[in-house]
């Protein structure tokens, strides 16, 4: 579904972020990107969905080379819910953001409208159509741009840190999204500092800022004590107490 | 009283209720961990605390500092008494500064200081959020864990008694966060925290005091466990780590949320009682 093959990419002035970095993420599959802030992690789905463009390598979502595709082309494959959500929402109404898209994609406006509906529903925002998005609360302006991203269903989805500042009740909601859209055969990056989270949906993990990055499996990657330290991230707290049950007594 | 006091504050936008007959007292030292769900009303809660609200909208209740009304504090007295660091880091960025250094200097130019009392502010509050290595970078090409430690550090530098901080560990990685962490914990005992989290893993890291907002009412006041693990802090904002951890792995059954271990150390303390109860 997704590919990036050998890419290497460095800001102007900058020593290289990415050096000859490959990877791949099948349908049904979510790979969390871990690393300490500056690490490159949005700069990584930055240059996924062609807001950047590599310094060399290739990157093929669902097939095609996205080096390729105009900006708009690779939004329709690739999905991007950025880490602030004020970021992407400029409409008058959650309805008319979530809107933006399918009609800009030249969709049915019956198909669209249908859609609209669904993806509001989906994100809890039945009864916010009509209200600006920035007189939203935090929790439902994350969720307007999320279904912004949704109502379009791009093949790729690419979530910036989509758990952060959500209570029980909206974390639930999302939680539950990304089962159905793994579950949909869509590929999902997730950016995350939450390592709980991280176990609980990524069923791989790309740690950047830790020597060359792979790919590994989400629970050899907390295994490797030497590796998670090197990431700067926590250990998620249930491996934490698995650890001392193991110990004990 | 010395101190920021809301007393019987209720505030809606509009016909939306936000805040409801909320009353509570921040006084120097304090180390204070308001929590709530989205939506609970912390964000409007925190511009009250800081003077940004009432804005000129109708409220009841009051809030005053050291006894008088925020609207009766100049901005330059207020911006010394108190500064808001809110979610979105890059909406606290002035929009003149070329440099992070400048940023950082921004507020302390506006209170008209002499040079070189600007000049050491700029370079304490850069140090002690490690910017240094930062200062010459544009604010807006930083990335959003380094922005959220440039607008603490633009706070940081004009001193403020109070500090009031809307979620700002979110944004950071656990390095950046325990650093965080350990320069609040840091600050003279006489400026006052308030930390505004739906994250029950962050106040517990931070806070002497909780309270939760449901509502827009205080529903619960009192220490972590208190706080924490009340019935309704477990249903909207979820179990801290530890206590999540403990039920998802099938531990300490027999203990309601409110008895289930907060941190690490409590929770090897309950291993080993069960282990010697057994002996």
């Amino acid at each position: 579904m997704l590919v990036v093959e050998e890419i290497s990419f460095a800001y102007p002035g900058s020593p290289p972020l990415f050096d000859h970095l490959s990877l791949k993420a099948g349908a049904g599959e979510i790979i969390a990107v871990v690393g300490r802030n500056g690490a490159g992690k949005s700069t990584f789905l930055r240059l996924l969905n062609g807001l950047l463009r590599p310094d060399r390598g290739a990157i093929f979502a669902a097939g095609t080379p996205t080096a390729k595709l105009k900006i708009n082309e690779i939004a329709a494959l690739v999905g991007t819910l950025f880490q602030t959500p004020e970021q992407q929402l400029f409409a008058g109404t959650a309805q008319e953001e979530v809107r933006f898209g399918p009609l800009q994609f030249g969709l049915d406006k019956d198909v669209a409208e249908r859609r609209v509906e669904a993806a509001l529903r989906r994100c809890g925002l039945e009864g916010s159509g009509s209200v600006h998005p920035l007189d939203l609360g935090y929790a439902e302006r994350r969720f307007v741009a999320l279904a912004s991203v949704l109502v379009n269903q791009p093949r790729i989805l690419l979530l910036d840190e989509p758990q952060r500042g959500l209570d029980r009740i909206w974390l639930g909601r999302l939680e539950t999204i990304i089962r159905e859209e793994r579950e949909a055969g869509r590929a999902i990056i997730l950016v995350c500092h939450d390592m709980d989270f991280v176990l609980r949906n990524a069923s791989a993990v790309l740690a950047l800022g830790a020597g060359h990055p792979r790919l590994m499996e989400t629970g050899a990657f907390f295994r490797d004590r030497d590796l998670v330290a090197q990431a700067s991230v926590t250990m998620p707290a249930r491996l934490q107490l698995e650890a001392l049950l193991a110990d004990r007594p | 009283m010395a101190g920021i006091a809301v007393s019987h504050l209720t505030f809606a936008f509009g016909d939306k209720p936000v805040l409801d007959n909320v009353s509570l007292e921040i006084r120097a030292g304090a180390r204070l961990a308001i929590l709530g769900g989205n939506g609970s009303g912390k964000t409007t809660l925190a511009h009250f605390l800081a003077g940004w609200l009432p804005d000129g909208r109708p409220h009841q209740g009051t809030v005053t500092c050291d006894g008088r009304p925020w609207t009766e504090w100049s901005l330059a007295e207020r911006a010394c008494a108190v500064q808001l660091v809110g979610q979105v880091p890059v909406r606290h960025l002035s929009g003149r500064a070329f440099t992070v250094r400048e940023e950082v200097a921004f507020g302390p130019e506006n209170l008209n200081l002499p040079i070189s009392e600007i000049q050491a502010r700029t370079e304490r509050a850069l140090a002690q959020c490690r910017l240094e290595q930062l200062a010459e970078r544009d604010p807006f090409t930083l990335s959003g864990g380094e922005q959220q430690r440039l607008v603490i550090a633009a706070a940081l530098a004009l001193e403020p008694r109070f500090l009031v901080l809307d979620e700002p560990l979110t944004n950071l990685d656990p390095e950046a966060r325990e650093h965080v962490l350990a320069l609040l914990l840091s600050l003279p005992r006489d400026r006052a925290v308030v930390l505004l989290e739906t994250s029950p893993d962050a106040a517990l890291a931070f806070a002497e005091d909780f309270m939760l907002l449901d509502g827009g009412r205080i529903t619960a006041h009192g220490s972590a466990r208190d706080v924490l693990l009340h019935g309704c802090a477990v249903r909207t904002l979820g179990l801290p780590s530890i206590p999540r951890a403990c039920r998802e792995l099938g531990l300490f059954g027999e203990l309601a949320d409110s008895e289930l271990p907060l941190s690490l150390d409590e929770a090897k303390e309950l291993i080993k009682g069960a282990a010697d109860a057994r002996r």
